[in-house]
C-alpha cells in the first residue's frame, strides 16, 4: 500500500501538466503496434492525453512531421536513421549505430533516442519455400548466378535510398532482371502470385508464416542493424521527463520473436492493434489488467458481423470524411465560382488561369500530399488544402463554360433592354449557367470522396484509416471497412446533389 | 457625313439594305451596345453618350427576334423582367404585365405561367413586343423583330402591328430585310449600303422615284413581279 502511495505521489509530482502527446507511426503494422504500445503506456501512467497518428506515411513523411513538431514520438529504426536520415554508408554494428545515431540526432535535429525495444527488424530477401529456383538457396550470395532471371519486389523507398536496391545489386554483384516498386502491403501477394520471384522482407514480419516464405540471409552484412527505439522531441522531453523513464521501460521488453508474434496477429489473426499493445503491456506487468487472454485465439468473424462490432467507429471516420469533403467543398465554391464568373469578363485571363488549375488536376494526388507536408505539415489543414485545388479545376470550368455557351442574343437583349452586368448575372446567366455549375459541384464532390481517402496517409483520418492499415495488413475486412462506406457516400452525394439542382431549377 | 438621319416624333422608320450593310449597327449604336467611331445620335436634341447607359436603354423598347426571351423565364416573367429589376412594386407590375399581354393579343390566363418554348413563334415574338413596352418607352428599336417567322404568320402580326403602331404612338426605328415588310410598317424607308445611305423616302418616293440602279434593283430582287 505504502508503495502504491508512493507511486500514486510521483506520478502526481510527474504529471502536474496534463498535455496532448501526439505519436506517430510510419505505415505499417508494427510501427502502429509499437506507437499503440507507446500511446497505452502513456494513458495508463501519466496524466497526459495521447493523440495518435499512426500510418503516416514512409520515413521521410514521419520525420518531417516529428521535426515540425506535428507528432512528439515515433518508433524509429537505428538503421534508417544512420542510412537514410545521415546519409552515412559504412555498416558499423549494432551498438556503434545507435551510439552515433543518438548522438547525431540530438546535435542535428533536436531528437533523443531512448533505449531500443529489443528486436532487430532487418531486411532479410524473401523467397516461396516450395520456388524450384531457391532449392538448396540459404543465403542471398548463392543468388548470384541467377539473379538475372529474377524479378525483384520491394517497397519504392527501397529504390531511392542509398542503402536500397542498387547499392544491393552491387554488393553482391547480381542482376536482377527487374524491379517492381511495391505497396509493402501488397509485396506478399505479389511474390504468392508469381509477379515477383524475390521480395524484401522484415525479419519480423508476421506475414512469413503464413504465405510459406523462406528468408535468405544476408551474408554480406549489406544491411545496418535496424534496431527499434522511441524517438522523441527534445522539447517534448524537457517539458515532460517523466516521458523517458516511462518509455524506457519497454527496453529489450520485445525480441524479434515476440515482435513477429504481435504483427502475426494482427495482419492475419484479425486482432486490432489496440489488443495486441494491450496485450504485451499486461502480459510484461506494465499495466494492470487480465493477461489470460490470448492474442492468438480470436478467429475471424463474418464482414457484416466485424463491420457491425465497428459501427461506431465507421460512423465516427464518415462523419471526419464529410467534414473534410464539406469545408474543401465550400472554399472551392468560394473561390471557384467567382473565378469562372470572373474568366468570362476577362477572357485574356482565360488561358493562364486554365493552364495553372488544370496543371493543379494533373499532379498525381499522393505527389501533392508529399508537396504540402514541408508547407503546411500534417493532419487535417493539408488534406482540406489539396482536397481543395482538386475541387477547383470542374468549379472554374463548368462555371466558365455555363455562363459562356449562354446563346450571346440573349446577353445582348439583357443588356439591350437595359439591365446592369449585375443584374445580367444575376438574372440570365447565373440561372441559365446553374445546371453546368451544379454538374460541376457534383462531380467534385465525387472526385473528393474518392481523393479524400488519401488523407489518411497524412494523419487527417477519414475512410482512408481502415482502408491503409487494411491494405499494409492484407486484412481486406478493413479495407472494406473504409472503401464501402466511402463508395456509398459518393453516391449517395451524388443523388442528394442532382435533387438539390433539381429543386433550385424549379424554385 | 455618311449617315446622318433625323426622325420625327410618332415616326415609323425601317432601316432595310442587303445584310452587312450597317442596319443593324445603326439600330445597336442608339442604344448603345455599339459605340460609333465618330458623330453623334441625339434624342430630343441631347447626346446620347451624356446620359447614363442603363437609364437610356431602360428609356428605349427593344425588341428583337423571338430567341431573345430567357428560356429560364414564364412569359409573365420575360415581360416584367426590367420592371422587376428595377423594383417597381409587384401588384403594379402584375396589372401592366397583364395589360401589356392583352395589348399584344395574347390570352393572359393561359400564357401568364407557360414558358417561351411552350408558345409557337409568333406567340413568342408578341411576348418579346409586350418585354419592350414595359417602361412604356417613347421610341422603340426593333431588330428584324419578325425575321424568324413563318410568311403567314408574319403577314398577320403586320396587320396587328400597323394597328398597334397607330394605337400607341410611337416613334419606332425598325431594322428589316424585308421590303414588303417595310413598306407595310414604316412611313419612312431608309435604304443603306455599306454604311451610307442610298435612298430615304416614302414607299411612293420609292416605287416612282427610285434614285439609282442599286436602289432599282433592290426593289425588283425584293418585290419580285409586284
Amino acid at each position: 500500500m505504502k508503495k502504491l502511495i508512493f507511486i500514486f505521489i510521483l506520478l502526481l509530482s510527474y504529471s502536474s501538466q496534463a498535455a496532448t502527446i501526439g505519436i506517430g507511426s510510419k505505415n505499417f503494422t508494427e510501427q502502429a503496434i509499437l506507437g499503440e504500445i507507446m500511446a497505452q503506456l502513456i494513458e495508463a501512467k501519466t496524466k497526459h492525453k495521447v493523440k495518435r497518428r499512426f500510418f503516416l506515411g514512409g520515413t521521410q513523411f514521419t520525420f518531417n512531421a516529428i521535426q515540425k513538431g506535428e507528432i512528439d514520438i515515433y518508433p524509429s529504426y537505428t538503421g534508417t536513421a544512420y542510412i537514410a536520415i545521415l546519409k552515412n554508408t559504412k555498416i558499423l554494428p549494432a551498438e556503434q549505430t545507435y551510439n552515433i545515431v543518438k548522438h547525431e540526432y540530438l546535435k542535428k535535429y533536436n531528437l533523443v533516442w531512448l533505449n531500443e525495444f529489443g528486436f532487430n527488424n532487418t531486411y532479410g530477401f524473401g523467397v516461396i519455400q516450395s520456388d524450384p529456383l531457391f532449392q538448396n538457396v540459404e543465403r542471398l550470395s548463392q543468388v548470384r548466378d541467377f539473379s538475372q532471371k529474377l524479378k525483384f519486389g520491394a517497397p519504392h523507398e527501397f529504390l531511392e535510398r542509398p542503402d536500397g536496391y542498387d547499392a544491393l545489386q552491387k554488393a553482391y554483384n547480381l542482376k536482377f532482371q527487374d524491379f517492381v516498386g511495391l505497396d509493402p502491403g501488397l509485396m506478399y501477394q505479389a511474390l504468392v502470385d508469381g509477379q515477383v520471384n524475390m521480395i524484401s522482407a522484415f525479419t519480423t514480419d508476421g506475414r512469413i508464416q503464413k504465405f510459406k516464405i523462406k528468408l535468405l540471409k544476408d551474408d554480406l552484412n549489406f544491411f545496418p542493424p535496424y534496431y527499434a527505439a522511441p524517438l522523441i522531441r527534445k522539447d517534448t522531453l524537457e517539458k515532460h521527463p517523466e516521458l523517458k523513464p516511462l518509455l524506457n521501460s519497454l527496453q529489450g521488453k520485445i525480441s524479434d520473436e515476440l515482435m513477429s508474434q504481435m504483427n502475426y496477429s494482427v495482419d492475419l489473426n484479425g486482432q486490432s492493434i489496440e489488443d495486441v499493445a494491450k496485450w504485451f503491456l499486461v502480459d510484461q506487468g506494465l499495466i494492470a489488467g487480465d493477461a489470460s487472454q490470448s492474442v492468438l485465439k480470436q478467429k475471424m468473424s463474418s464482414f457484416w458481423e466485424y463491420a457491425l462490432s465497428q459501427k461506431e467507429y465507421v460512423f465516427f471516420l464518415t462523419l471526419e470524411h464529410m467534414s473534410l469533403v464539406a469545408v474543401a467543398l465550400l472554399l472551392a465554391m468560394i473561390v471557384g465560382i467567382p473565378t469562372g464568373i470572373f474568366l468570362t469578363r476577362f477572357n485574356a485571363l482565360s488561358t493562364p488561369i486554365f493552364a495553372v488549375v488544370n496543371t493543379l488536376q494533373t499532379i498525381p494526388s499522393l505527389a501533392l500530399l508529399g508537396f504540402l507536408i514541408p508547407l503546411l505539415g500534417i493532419g487535417k489543414i493539408p488534406a482540406i488544402v489539396a482536397l481543395f485545388l482538386y475541387a477547383l479545376l470542374p468549379l472554374v470550368r463548368n462555371t466558365y463554360t455555363g455562363i459562356k455557351d449562354i446563346s450571346p442574343n440573349l446577353i445582348e437583349v439583357s443588356k439591350g433592354i437595359g439591365l446592369t452586368g449585375f443584374q445580367t448575372l444575376k438574372h440570365v446567366e447565373l440561372p441559365l449557367a446553374l445546371p453546368t455549375i451544379m454538374a460541376g459541384i457534383r462531380i467534385s464532390t465525387v472526385i473528393m470522396v474518392g481523393t479524400a481517402t488519401l488523407a489518411a496517409l497524412i494523419g487527417a483520418g477519414g475512410l482512408g484509416d481502415p482502408i491503409f492499415r487494411g491494405i499494409s495488413s492484407v486484412n481486406h475486412q478493413l479495407i472494406l471497412l473504409g472503401a464501402i462506406p466511402s463508395a456509398l457516400l459518393a453516391i449517395l452525394l451524388d443523388r442528394l446533389l442532382l435533387l438539390v439542382q433539381k429543386l433550385v431549377q424549379k424554385g | 457625313m455618311d449617315f446622318n438621319l433625323k426622325i420625327s416624333e410618332g415616326e415609323v422608320v425601317a432601316l432595310i439594305g442587303p445584310s452587312g450593310c450597317g442596319k443593324s449597327t445603326t439600330l445597336k449604336m442608339v442604344n448603345r451596345l455599339i459605340d460609333p467611331t465618330e458623330g453623334d445620335i441625339l434624342i430630343h436634341g441631347e447626346s446620347i453618350r451624356k446620359k447614363n447607359t442603363i437609364e437610356l436603354r431602360r428609356s428605349l423598347g427593344y425588341v428583337v427576334q423571338s430567341i431573345g426571351l430567357m428560356p429560364h423565364m414564364t412569359i409573365a416573367e420575360n415581360v416584367s423582367l426590367l420592371a422587376r429589376v428595377q423594383n417597381f412594386p409587384k401588384p403594379l407590375i402584375k396589372k401592366r404585365v397583364d395589360e401589356l399581354l392583352d395589348l399584344v393579343q395574347l390570352d393572359v390566363k393561359q400564357v401568364r405561367n407557360l414558358y417561351p418554348k411552350q408558345l409557337s413563334g409568333g406567340q413568342q415574338q408578341r411576348v418579346g413586343l409586350a418585354r419592350a413596352l414595359m417602361n412604356d418607352p417613347e421610341i422603340l428599336l426593333m431588330d428584324e423583330p419578325f425575321g424568324a417567322l413563318d410568311p403567314i404568320t408574319k403577314s398577320q402580326l403586320h396587320i396587328e402591328m400597323q394597328s398597334l403602331t397607330k394605337k400607341l404612338n410611337k416613334t419606332i426605328l425598325m431594322v428589316t430585310h424585308d421590303m414588303d415588310e417595310a413598306f407595310k410598317l414604316a412611313s419612312r424607308i431608309v435604304l443603306m449600303s455599306e454604311g451610307r445611305i442610298v435612298q430615304a423616302g416614302t414607299q411612293k418616293e420609292f416605287v416612282e422615284s427610285p434614285k439609282n440602279d442599286f436602289v432599282k434593283e433592290f426593289l425588283q430582287s425584293q418585290l419580285g413581279g409586284k
